[in-house]
């Protein structure tokens, strides 16, 4: 599933981030201009209605004379309910004849009247205290005989206009950011889940299950068709390594059958020879069986790659592991005059496949045998290693160059200083592949002198931990014997 | 000892059956799946001998068919694919022991007569003992002549396999899974070595050696004849 933490974390949560910034960025400079629009065109309106009553007062005076003019003034205010309109008429001498403005001096043209100067006259005022806070847009026309008219209106209808613009505007936006978040969340979820939904196919194949196939929805969008070429990628893959398995089942069988035949026709001629055939046959039959050993281990490689082998994990004891493989192989190496010796710090058990361990440790341990001299000291320990378990065979040996240290996992890769020693170069190609069919690294390093093979589980690998046996105490005592085990059979 | 061998490939067969039959026994043979299934069927057999791969039927299913009806007989299973979880699936599947082919004759023969012994030894005596040497396996102790004699644990189960199959021969193979769990081939001397040790503990002091070397095949533990 998508943890909340994940999702913020992820590409497709930033670019929807993004999305939704310049979103919301974009909508808010087109409600900006919008705004302006407006105030300028609410602006203009005011400037134009003032100045139009401004006129049909100034040809009332010019036709009908002052008296109309100034009647004509007291009915408008009387017909005011609130003070949205301002008027004034006055004389030459600057006495007022009518209008609800103080007297002032004459301006010709669009004047903008402070709050303070209509304050002034509070006799004069009816009212609405709130309209009267904002501004006057006026006009100011000179008359005949040096008498002045002004009328103006107050800025209350555009400010309470500007007011509501910006409400709206504000509510725009939150309901703007509210969409593009809640709505990308929901696209990036079902994005995510999709590329999810990849990733743990992708997952799976890689610990070896190769028949998943990643979820489509038969649709034509991006993402079906990623699906759809990664399927087909898969089938392509599985295809090729069917037709890869196919080939080495073909040869295991086809070769291995006829090769069977020869043996057993050498066998019963053995039977029937005197003693001095009887040896070239014998030596016949040691060559035969080298060829099918190698055939065997080359099949079981390829097996332990595929990863099919992972279905038969169980829990096993890398301790015990450990101190069995050793007790079978201490005695050999004393034969050669060789010491191994096991340290085990404390066990550790992990899901893995005890046969295949087996073999890896016993052939870590068998390649030391034999590449080194009488007299040498070869160790096998299980420690932590930054909290891995670590497995280790180091021995006092003649070592590998580093250069050759990556080489030596190759099939049938074998040292020049080796050569001469048996082997078929297969044994240490096997120990990566089931090192590597753990999940576990294997590193070759210096021991100075000598090789040391480190053989690191990953860290979380341990499924629960219990201490071997006593300090000082040898775990050697009774490992592998009568344990209850999970050993399949034998 | 009359034993089933169920096997297509003609040629393996023939030498399964004439070596069989050239120790003494009694051989039936059948090439298919579904023949083999029925001859199993009718019981009466010591041994069986099953391929695991087969026409028709395969080896698997009859010896889940036979085990199901209660058929007790012991069965080795051949094995030709290089499978690693083969040997698994086939004891799963109540296989009694298996072999990979190709297999010498003698590695056959040296399975098929340990598990025909397995029977009476099902119900695991105590005390094991062959001539004047004696395993006690409750004690886990060895003495031979009434002279105790100090074991290492691997040297003590190898005795004791060697001493249940006592008069059989026992091959390094055989050594190696029963004793040592190890299902692949060392290169190294581990059987060779440990017997040696074994002999130098049970057979040095004495005048009758017990622990014989088969040429070509293996090891027997036995009074010689």
């Amino acid at each position: 599933m998508v943890s909340p933490g994940n999702f913020l974390k992820s590409t497709s949560f930033r670019l929807l981030a993004w999305y939704a910034a310049v979103f919301v960025a974009s909508v808010a400079i087109l409600l900006l201009i919008v705004y302006w629009i407006t105030l300028a065109e609410l602006d203009q309106q005011l400037s134009e209605s003032v100045e139009r009553e401004t006129d049909v007062l100034a040809e009332l005076y010019k036709s009908r004379g002052p008296e109309s003019t100034v009647r004509a003034i007291q009915l408008r205010i009387a017909d005011l309910r609130a003070p949205r309109r301002y008027y004034l008429l006055q004389n030459a001498a600057g006495e007022r004849l009518a209008g609800n403005l103080p007297p002032m001096k004459p301006i010709e043209g669009e004047i903008v009247l402070p709050v303070s100067s209509l304050l002034r006259d509070r006799s004069l005022k009816s009212g609405g205290a709130t309209a009267d806070a904002h501004p006057v847009v006026a006009m100011g026309r000179r008359l005949e005989n040096g008498e002045f008219l002004l009328v103006g209106e107050n800025r209350y209808r555009a400010v309470k206009a500007r007011e509501a613009i910006l409400q709206a505007f504000g509510w725009g936006i939150v309901i703007t950011v509210l969409l593009a978040a809640g709505g990308g969340a929901a696209l990036g979820v079902g994005f995510l889940r999709r590329i999810e939904a990849i990733n743990r196919t992708t997952r799976s194949i890689m610990d070896g299950d190769l028949s998943q196939r990643v979820p489509t929805r038969g649709g034509e969008d991006e993402m079906d068709q990623l699906a759809i070429n990664l399927n087909a990628m898969l089938d392509r893959i599985q295809g090729l390594m069917d037709s890869v398995k196919r080939v080495s089942d073909d040869i295991a069988h086809d070769l291995r059958t006829p090769l069977s035949r020869l043996r057993h026709r050498l066998e019963a001629t053995r039977a029937k020879l005197g003693p001095g055939g009887e040896r070239e046959i014998e030596q016949s039959i040691s060559e035969l069986d080298a060829i099918l050993e190698t055939f065997s281990a080359l099949l079981r490689i390829a097996q332990i790659e595929s990863g099919a082998r992972q279905a038969a994990f169980s829990n096993v004891s890398l301790g015990r592991i450990l101190s069995a493989v050793f007790e079978a192989y201490a005695a050999v190496a004393e034969v050669q005059g060789q010491k191994l010796e096991i340290g085990v710090e404390r066990d550790f058990s992990i899901r893995g496949d005890r046969e295949l361990l087996t073999q890896m440790v016993a052939n870590l341990i068998e390649n030391a045998i034999r590449h080194c001299p009488a007299g040498a000291r070869i160790s096998v320990s299980l420690d932590q290693d930054t909290g891995a378990p670590t497995l280790s065979v180091t021995d006092t040996g003649p070592g590998i160059p580093a250069a050759e240290r990556d080489k030596v996992f190759r099939r049938f890769y074998r040292l020049e200083t080796s050569r001469t020693t048996p082997g078929s170069g297969l044994g240490l190609a096997l120990v990566k592949a089931v090192a590597d069919l753990h999940g576990a690294s294997v590193e070759l390093s210096d021991s100075r002198p000598g090789l040391r093979v480190r053989i690191r589980f990953p860290a979380d690998s341990e499924i629960g931990a219990r201490k071997v046996s006593t300090p000082g105490e040898p775990v050697t005592g009774h490992a592998g014997g009568e344990v209850p085990d999970d050993r399949a059979g034998g | 000892m009359k034993i089933l061998l169920i096997e297509d490939d003609s040629h393996t067969a023939a030498y399964v059956a004439d070596g069989l039959r050239g120790q003494g026994h009694e051989v039936d043979h059948s090439a298919t799946g579904l023949d083999g299934l029925s001859l199993a069927s009718g019981g009466g057999y010591h041994v069986m001998v099953i391929d695991r791969m087969l026409p028709g039927v395969d080896g698997l299913t009859i010896v889940k068919k036979i085990r199901a009806a209660g058929i007790r007989a012991p069965v080795l299973l051949l094995t030709t694919l290089g499978g690693i979880n083969d040997r698994v699936e086939g004891l799963e599947a109540g296989a009694d022991d298996y072999l990979t082919k190709p297999f010498a004759f003698v590695e056959l023969l040296a399975r098929v007569n340990a598990l025909a012994r397995r029977l009476p030894l099902a119900e695991e005596e105590t005390l094991l003992r062959v001539g004047d040497l004696e395993l006690n396996r409750l004690e886990r102790t060895v003495t031979r002549a009434g002279e105790s004699i100090e074991l290492q644990p691997q040297e003590f189960r190898l005795l004791e396999y060697l001493m249940r199959n006592s008069g059989q021969v026992v091959t390094r193979t055989m050594l190696l899974q029963n004793v040592w769990d190890f299902h692949f081939d060392p290169h190294t001397t581990v059987v060779e070595t440990h017997i040696s040790r074994l002999r130098a503990k049970i057979d040095r002091d004495f005048d009758e050696e017990l622990i014989h070397t088969v040429r070509g095949s293996g090891y027997s533990l036995g009074l010689s004849r």
